[in-house]
């Protein structure tokens, strides 16, 4: 790198010298592509993160000097890794989180995107670092009950922040796309999509639940910004606050009962549910109360297992990503989903 | 043949966690080595109950078939009879027990589909992979990042 606005560049831990080189090399220019009066920029303290399954996380101090004077930020940089397990568009999570900014959803301000990589090697998003940490079992962690309910009490109420989104108003129609057919139709059909794309063997088990979801589907009673992977382990909190929902390359527009099903997923109990005090019934109630709509057991039951299978399929392509050797963690065929999507499908019935 | 397949993988895992993973300080190698470790892990238990696994398979995959017969398609029953014709293959020979399974499997997948199956043979369908799912023996083993868990996403 040798444009003359850059100052300094420190790499830090994480990630091969080279990759961090060209993290920082890339980044200059993605700035100054943003700011052309932009000078003396300097990136320090870059730290890629040991969390994030589907990108590169990478953190760091940015500043630079421009006709307004001299500008400091904490930034994360989310970048594409080489292997994935969600096949998503850095531009459509780009006008997102741009649309929250104007909600009362705390999110992270996005600052810059570079859409195909021209400045970073892979698509980009640059955004604010929020203030918190983020802990997947939050809700079943160390903190006293009280503390823990009304964190769960929070996460439903960001819940249903995110669904109260005048997606029409900010114009995420358009970008994101408004579901034609039933949003579970429509869902199940981009999966099915992504479950044939990435399968390398045949999985009867499934095709079998593809073929019961296909036939039950269920309408929705209104079309609403879905998160897509709604979980404590994509929010960051601090003290008793949660500061920013963050992770949103899932988002789109779909049936309110989607992230609902996937908080009352009996799979993930352990990360959504407090046993005896916020499991699946309290968690309805205090949906239905918030949100006054009244909930289906049998649809939110299809939401529950569309989860199971949409996690299969997760993890189906990050086994297709690592005998391809474009990723670095090694998953199997979920066989632990099997036994849950069957027995919720039998009780359906 | 000492040391045996099993005492390798069991000396690799070894070696990894005492001797290179206390010198990863970067926490995202860490998080994949610790990764590659519990599959390591999981794999010397694992391995020896592959044969045994598909041979089981293949037969009950096989018999699974047979029991949906009446509500499958004639071209798909007539790959099922051909599937059956065919000779078992060795059962030391890992690659053609593998390379039956996926073609069984492949029959089940289409099977399973079918419109005109009974609620009987659904509720067979369903024992059999409630059955066949706990006996896979490779399976995800899920880890978590060892060094500042706290803020891992971060």
């Amino acid at each position: 790198m040798t444009h003359p606005a850059i100052a300094s560049g420190t790499p830090a831990d994480g990630g091969s010298d080279a990759l961090v080189l060209k993290v920082l090399d890339g980044l200059k220019k993605l700035i100054f592509h943003e700011i052309p009066s932009a000078r003396d920029i300097s990136l320090e303290r870059l730290s890629r993160s040991a969390g994030g399954l589907s990108r590169e996380n990478w953190s760091l101090d940015a500043s630079w000097t421009d006709a307004n004077g001299r500008h400091a930020h904490r930034l994360m940089l989310m970048r594409d890794a080489a292997g994935t397990l969600l096949n998503t568009e850095r531009k459509r999570e780009f006008e997102v989180l741009k649309a929250l900014e104007r909600s009362a959803v705390a999110a992270p301000v996005v600052h810059w995107i570079d859409p195909d990589g021209r400045f970073l090697g892979a698509p980009s998003l640059v955004m604010a670092l929020m203030p918190g940490s983020c802990d997947y079992m939050v809700l079943n962690g160390s903190r006293p009950l009280p503390e823990r309910l009304a964190l769960a009490h929070d996460f439903l109420q960001l819940l249903v922040s995110i669904q109260v989104v005048d997606w029409r108003g900010q114009g995420l129609g358009e970008s994101l796309g408004v579901p034609e057919d039933s949003p579970a139709k429509t869902e199940l059909g981009y999966w099915e999509a992504e479950y044939r794309r990435v399968r390398l063997e045949p999985h009867p088990e499934l095709d079998y639940v593809l073929a019961w979801l296909g036939r039950t589907a269920p309408q929705a009673e209104a079309i609403v910004l879905v998160h897509g992977d709604f979980k404590p382990g994509n929010a960051l909190i601090e003290g008793k606050n949660i500061t920013a929902k963050l992770d949103w390359e899932t988002a789109h527009l779909g049936d309110p009962l989607e992230d609902l099903g996937w908080i009352t997923n009996p799979v993930r109990k352990r990360e959504h549910q407090i046993p005896g005090h916020w499991e699946r019934q309290q968690i309805i109630e205090a949906y239905s109360k918030l949100t006054g709509r009244k909930i289906c057991e049998a649809d939110l039951t299809w939401w529950n297992v569309f989860s199971c299978w949409k996690l299969a399929v997760i993890q189906l392509t990050a086994v297709g990503e690592f005998v391809a050797g474009r990723y670095n963690r090694v998953f199997h065929t979920p066989s632990w989903l099997f036994r849950p999507m069957l027995q919720m499908m039998e009780r359906a019935e | 043949m000492r040391p045996t397949v099993e005492e390798q993988l069991h000396g690799t895992c070894r070696i990894l966690e005492s001797v290179v993973a206390p010198c990863v300080a970067d926490p995202f190698a860490r998080t994949i080595l610790d990764n590659l470790i519990a599959n390591l892990r999981m794999m010397t238990a694992a391995l020896p109950k592959v044969a045994g696994f598909l041979r089981y398979d293949n037969d009950a995959t096989l018999r699974q078939l047979l029991a949906l017969r009446e509500a499958l398609p004639s071209e798909l029953d007539a790959r099922i009879n051909q599937a059956m014709a065919a000779s078992e293959p060795d059962v030391a020979d890992g690659p053609a027990q593998e390379e039956r399974n996926q073609l069984l499997r492949e029959l089940l997948a289409a099977a399973v589909c079918s419109p005109a199956l009974t609620p009987d043979m659904r509720h067979s369908i369903q024992n059999y992979m409630v059955n066949r799912a706990s006996r896979v023996p490779m399976r995800y083993v899920p880890t978590v990042a060892s060094v500042n868990s706290s803020t891992a996403k971060r």
